[in-house]
């Protein structure tokens, strides 16, 4: 079972722990919001069918995918891919937050910590741990500069998402970038 | 039948599929240390690993050609098929035999595929990108004089024989294409 993480520095505490679907409420709180879906490759949730959908097909099976919450309570949620073989060198990471959280620090201090873990339970075959943002998505750049990431370059009309190619953002931290990496 | 593919500045370079009657073509490159050195394969020993790897990955593959001099192939160029929101780009890459680098064929080859993907795959592809390991300076020449453009350094990215390599993103897009 993977600890609670916590932060004392914060007078809110914020940990990461696994999703269940007794969450389900509480994901639709980000899941339906269009602010938060306008980057993300998905439509806003309209149904609490699909929140479920999500937490027992995508979630709960994933390699690594976590609740953010805030004194218990989940706002948001934050993976890191796994990739096999010669890939397996690199993660990449993911998040949503509930929009009322936007703005606090809360997704740069979640990026840290599942940053942190990743690196210390994946051991040294994972060296990178990777992000791609829109280009627009200016909020979510400056997450991961905090965060500590470098940028590393745009990679233009990369994905397609809602309909048109995308320019993102790389940006990458190695485990070598971290204070205390065990490599 | 694919055409042959050819153009103005290296009229002797063509592009067609390449088939198991190439196998002996094929392994001239293909047990070549120089060539596997950034490549994830070994130098091939036996003929009948080639004729596999001919069958099972070329022959099946989306898009891979032989680069041939006046008919004979003396390399090979290839470019990933993506599916989804990933269907926008695809993925370069190529081998020359080590007798025939510096002469500016992979270069023309590389112009001649780009063209060929863009024009087959319509709008669906947008993007034709190329990951070259941060030491084979030549490949990055290649890609430059190609028009590439060099789009960052991607620290630790992939596993290449054991190691973690640096690698170099480079990515030509349709819209660019006119410049060629």
């Amino acid at each position: 079972m993977d600890p609670e993480m916590k932060n004392s520095n914060f007078s809110e505490i914020i940990t990461l722990r696994p999703l269940e679907v007794s969450d389900v409420d509480d994901l639709m709180v980000w899941a339906s919001d269009e602010r938060v879906a306008r980057f993300c490759p998905w439509e806003p949730n309209t149904k609490r069918e699909q929140g479920l959908d999500f937490i027992i097909n995508r979630a709960i099976p994933h390699p690594w995918l976590r609740a953010i919450c805030l004194n218990g309570k989940p706002i948001g949620s934050i993976l890191v891919t796994k990739n096999s073989g010669n890939d397996a060198c690199r993660g990449e990471i993911g998040y949503n937050l509930a929009w009322e959280h936007w703005g606090k620090g809360i997704a740069t201090k979640a990026v840290k910590m599942a940053v942190k873990a990743v690196f210390e339970e994946w051991g040294t075959e994972l060296e990178r741990v990777e992000g791609l943002v829109d280009v627009e998505n200016v909020g979510s750049q400056r997450v991961l500069e905090k965060a500590g990431f470098y940028r590393e370059g745009l990679l233009r009309r990369y994905v397609v998402f809602k309909g048109r190619s995308r320019d993102m953002v790389l940006f990458s931290i190695l485990c070598s970038d971290v204070e205390n990496c065990s490599l | 039948m694919d055409p042959e593919l050819k153009i103005e500045n290296l009229p002797q370079i063509t592009l067609r599929p390449l088939g198991v009657a190439d196998v002996d073509d094929f392994m001239v490159w293909a047990m070549d240390a120089r060539v596997a050195r950034f490549c994830t394969w070994e130098p091939y020993t036996s003929r009948e690993d080639g004729l596999n790897y001919i069958q099972n990955t070329v022959v099946p593959h989306p898009w891979f050609k032989a680069i041939c001099l006046n008919g004979r192939p003396i390399g090979a160029i290839s470019v990933t098929e993506n599916s989804g929101g990933d269907a926008c780009r695809g993925e370069l890459g190529y081998v020359l035999a080590s007798e025939y680098w510096g002469k500016g064929i992979t270069t023309t080859a590389v112009k001649m595929a780009v063209k060929a993907v863009f024009e087959e795959r319509g709008e669906k592809l947008e993007r034709v990108e190329a990951l070259v390991d941060v030491d084979n300076v030549g490949s990055q020449r290649v890609l430059e004089k190609a028009g590439f453009c060099r789009e960052g350094l991607l620290r630790r990215y992939v596993v290449l024989k054991g190691r973690t390599r640096d690698m170099v993103m480079f990515s030509l897009l349709s819209t660019d294409v006119g410049i060629l």
